[in-house]
């Protein structure tokens, strides 16, 4: 059994540990029994059955030597003897061991569900100063300027370091390093007044050269995301707690771009290696880095700030694996789990004692794209048709219920949202209808293939091509590698029908590009989008990109299936885990981690 | 095995040929053998007048575990066949309100994770795991033989460079050839088919050589060439049923192993394509969720184990079934 790696006092961790065994012998028991079946079954190493294969050593085989002498036993017997007299015995014994096998799985899974009830004595409170945190995609280095991938801004941004501004759950941009700023009149000049006495966890003084510098090394080396500074003129640092930003146009999403990497400010005197350390300004230090397994942060006792961490130690683990996610809950190697599987949840749901479930709201969009230059889906009656066939509801349901219907191509934690599920209702008639104008009926269907990577499952296609055979639809579902729909998809724009999540917030640009894997283009679109990208209040904005978002989805070159929201299971004792856009942005100065102890 | 052996299996082979037009009386003698204490089936006269296949099929049924293997085939074939016309429910009747429903009336093993019926998935993948146990038996069967056929072959140039051949080819996993097939082709049957031909085609050519290279230098493959006949004709008369019966044990085991790979290569994602319906496509869509819905995960387990387990026990019977050596009463026909 791992140890529980310093999450628990003392006592409490003693005890634990008692407990874990005995839940460790009952469970290697069981999976020797179901060993036998599982390795019949599973000689290539196919099926999860062998998820308790370190556990089976103990009892592996006895069964299966029983066979195997059995089965030699016979032969030799018949070669020998030239009668097969012991044919009916024989059967039974089969009959015999089939049965017991069987008993023995079902016995297995009944004493591994009822064993989950083990009973905590209450006794005082006690706050962990060690907090362990499972997470799924690992970033392959530390390097915040170069290296892409959303694993790094959950872990490093507003942890390590900190931007200008910063954004809140409701993604929305509150002050950061800066304590407010001021917009000109014609929105192509920001002042930002710093907060005082800053500094970085090395020691050093955090002051608007740091800023200054900061941008103008994003800018001018082309770190990641450098593009997203869109307009960008200038930055200069005006005197110690002032930064001046100018741009050569307006451009309404420059705040929330500085919330997010262009913003986030560096050490100009420091000199490390960011690829595996990080010296930010942040709660958090990184004392410990294992590219693809583990993050360990460690309270910053220099830092600044308001947000100081709760909790000294947080270790921040990556599982890639679901069930090992799930398993790592289950024996308290973790105390929180995010994202996981809402169906794989279950069992922490209904063990509601010991185990919080709760969704947050995100930025993912399932976006079904269909090609809008494509053979069979540029006519907009078939496109039309296929949203007017999917029951948005019943696959969210299938789901597990959590996830929200999303009618448009902006979520409701975006800037322009509004419910645009009203404009394709679920209408199975109505599709009929169209796809019959089209000239397709489902006895002569048209034919339509769906490519989407193999890490969304296989029951999203499944069920699209359940819901869209009955209007004349047959749907070739080919379920591939990711590098395969990067490479046909994204870059050559060879498909009908696609299937990705696009989880960045702030994206509806995407829907102004021309070259985009989407083959969309509506002038209407554009202009909407570049007066709103213009406008000189938020109000504004919202309003153009809320009627850019209605036109996109009236043109229907895509289905959004759904607004994915993101599953966190916790231990019950856990506290200041933030829901909503965790897999993004990932504060983690409040998280404690309350335990009884005896 | 020694050579007098091998004089009395080609005996029999041609006195097999001799005796195939009277058949007349093979149902009427199965239906006795069946009924009489097995002990006494050999001295039975009547055993005399059945062909081959019957007496094997016999010997077979004698066997306890031989009724296991053939009743578990027979539903096997059954279930493929009526899953062609009917299943308990449509395989397209998704329900995303009932996924991971538990067995009951209306799904009799309950529904995967898009609400569709397990058994009906279950029904209709037994016609998709024939299919590919009988397609890689069939190509294994046939590359098998050939090399076999070159690995004995009086060309020693022909003989030596296939021996090594197959030595070096057998070191490739079969997992890797169907990962190197799916490039081009994608997910499908046939890479499984292919893949699985190849691997145990191999297989089969090495462990049936012996036995093949036996006859081969024995005394009546050399009188027989000296009367004339061709290479062609000894392998086909002489060769070939002298390494029949390892061959038959080596393609049933095959199957089974067809079977497990049909699980594995899907689960791997190059296997049976999505919508496709098989136990190994049952098996990889609901093992995410072991942990909560073990049911699900179990039926296809179980199937597949139960086949896998008639293939291999079904192989070893008829390894001594269709051994005149074994099963004197082959010797009687």
């Amino acid at each position: 059994m791992p140890t529980n790696s310093g999450a628990y006092g003392e006592n409490d961790a003693t005890d634990s540990k008692a407990t874990g065994n005995n839940e460790n012998e009952t469970a290697a028991n069981v999976a020797g029994s179901s060993a036998n079946v599982s390795d019949n079954a599973t000689n290539t190493g196919s099926t999860g059955a062998n998820a308790n294969h370190d556990a089976e050593a103990k009892n592996t085989g006895s069964t299966d030597e029983t066979l195997n002498a059995h089965v030699k036993g016979t032969s030799v017997g018949n070669v020998s003897g030239g009668t097969g007299g012991h044919g009916k015995k024989k059967g039974w014994t089969w009959a015999i061991v089939a049965a017991v096998v069987v008993v023995a799985l079902i016995a297995a899974f009944v004493v591994i569900r009822n064993n989950r009830k083990a009973s905590i004595a209450p006794a005082q409170v006690h706050t962990a100063d060690s907090v362990t945190i499972g997470l799924k995609l690992a970033p392959t280095n530390l390097d915040i300027r170069n290296q892409s991938g959303s694993s790094l801004d959950q872990v490093l941004v507003g942890n390590v370091y900190e931007g200008l501004v910063a954004r809140d759950s409701q993604n929305k941009v509150v002050p950061g390093l800066a304590k407010s700023w001021e917009k000109s009149a014609d929105g192509m000049s920001y002042t930002f007044h710093l907060n005082r006495g800053m500094n970085f966890s090395n020691g050093d003084k955090l002051d608007a050269s740091d800023v200054a510098w900061s941008i103008n090394e994003l800018v001018a080396k082309h770190y990641h995301d450098s593009e997203a500074l869109m307009n960008f003129k200038s930055v200069t640092a005006t005197d110690a707690d002032t930064v001046k930003l100018d741009l050569t146009a307006p451009y309404a999403n420059l705040l929330w771009e500085l919330a997010c990497r262009p913003g986030l400010v560096f050490d100009k005197n420091a000199n490390y290696d960011m690829k595996t350390q990080a010296v930010g300004s942040g709660p958090y230090t990184v004392a410990k880095f294992v590219p693809n397994d583990s993050i360990t942060l460690k309270a910053n006792p220099k830092y600044w700030g308001t947000h100081k961490a709760a909790t000294s130690t947080i270790v921040l683990r990556y599982f890639g694996d679901d069930n090992a996610a799930v398993n790592a809950l289950k024996s308290g190697d973790v105390q929180v789990l995010a994202p996981v599987t809402e169906n794989l949840a279950e069992p922490f749901v209904k063990d509601n004692a010991n185990y919080r479930v709760a969704a947050g709201d995100d930025t993912d969009k399932f976006v079904l794209a269909m090609n809008s230059k494509g053979a069979k889906t540029s006519d907009l009656r078939v496109r039309q048709a296929i949203r007017y066939a999917i029951d948005h509801k019943q696959l969210i349901a299938s789901r597990g219920g959590a996830d929200k219907p999303l009618g448009g191509p902006i979520p409701s934690l975006d800037p322009g949202y509004q419910d645009l599920t009203g404009l394709y209702p679920h209408n199975v008639e109505k599709a009929k209808a169209l796809m019959k104008e089209a000239g397709y009926t489902p006895d002569h269907p048209l034919e339509l293939r769906l490519t989407y990577a193999n890490t969304y499952g296989t029951e999203l296609g499944d069920q699209l091509r359940s819901q869209l055979k009955p209007i004349g639809i047959d749907l070739k579902v080919n379920v591939v590698e990711f590098s395969t729909w990067l490479q046909d998809v994204l870059k050559n724009k060879d498909y009908d029908l696609s299937m990705v999540d696009h989880n960045e917030s702030h994206d509806f640009s995407q829907w102004t590009q021309d070259s985009y894997y989407y083959n969309y283009s509506n002038q209407k679109v554009k202009d909407y989008y570049n007066q709103a990208m213009a406008a000189s209040s938020d109000s504004q904005r919202d309003a153009l990109l809320a009627k850019a978002a209605r036109v996109v989805s009236e043109d229907a070159p895509a289905d959004w299936l759904f607004n994915y929201r993101i599953t966190t299971a916790m231990k019950s004792g856990v506290s200041g885990f933030p829901l909503n856009l965790n897999q993004t942005l990932l504060p983690l100065y409040n998280v404690r981690y309350m335990t009884q102890v005896k | 095995m020694t050579s007098k052996d091998e004089c009395s299996t080609t005996d029999t082979n041609q006195a097999s040929r001799e005796s195939t037009n009277m058949s007349q009386d093979i149902v009427s003698s199965v239906g006795n053998s069946v009924i009489q204490p097995s002990g006494k089936v050999f001295k039975s006269t009547k055993a005399r007048s059945s062909n081959k296949l019957t007496v094997v099929l016999r010997s077979i049924w004698q066997r306890g575990e031989g009724k296991f293997a053939l009743i578990v085939l027979a539903l096997w074939v059954a279930v493929s066949l009526v899953s062609l016309v009917w299943t308990p429910q449509s395989l397209w009747a998704t329900d995303g309100y009932h996924v991971w429903a538990k067995p009951s009336a209306a799904h009799w093993l309950g529904t995967d994770g898009t609400g569709a019926d397990v058994f009906s998935w279950l029904m209709a993948g037994a016609r998709t795991n024939l299919f590919i146990a009988i397609l890689a038996v069939v190509f294994a069967g046939a590359l098998g033989i050939l090399l076999m056929g070159a690995m004995v072959s009086r060309n020693s140039a022909l003989s030596n460079v296939s021996v090594v051949a197959v030595d070096a080819l057998i070191s490739i996993p079969t997992a890797l050839i169907a990962l190197i097939l799916a490039v081009p082709m994608g997910a499908s049957v046939a890479v499984i088919i292919i893949a699985c031909g190849i691997g145990y085609g191999l297989n089969l050519a090495r462990i049936a050589r012996p036995q093949a290279l036996l006859a081969a230098n024995s005394d009546y493959v050399a009188s027989s060439l000296s009367y004339g006949a061709s290479g062609f004709s000894v392998m086909l008369h002489h060769i070939l049923p002298n390494a029949m019966p390892t061959i038959m044990v080596q393609l049933s085991l095959s199957a089974g192993t067809a079977v497990l790979a049909e699980s594995g290569l899907t689960y791997l994602g190059v296997g049976v394509p999505s919508g496709v319906p098989s136990w190994g496509h049952s098996l990889a869509t609901s093992v995410k969720f072991i942990n909560v819905y073990p049911l699900t995960v179990l039926w296809p387990g179980l199937i597949v184990t139960v086949v896998v387990v008639a293939l291999n026990v079904f192989g070893d019977v008829l390894r001594d079934a269709i051994d005149p050596v074994t099963n004197p009463e082959l010797r009687e026909v």
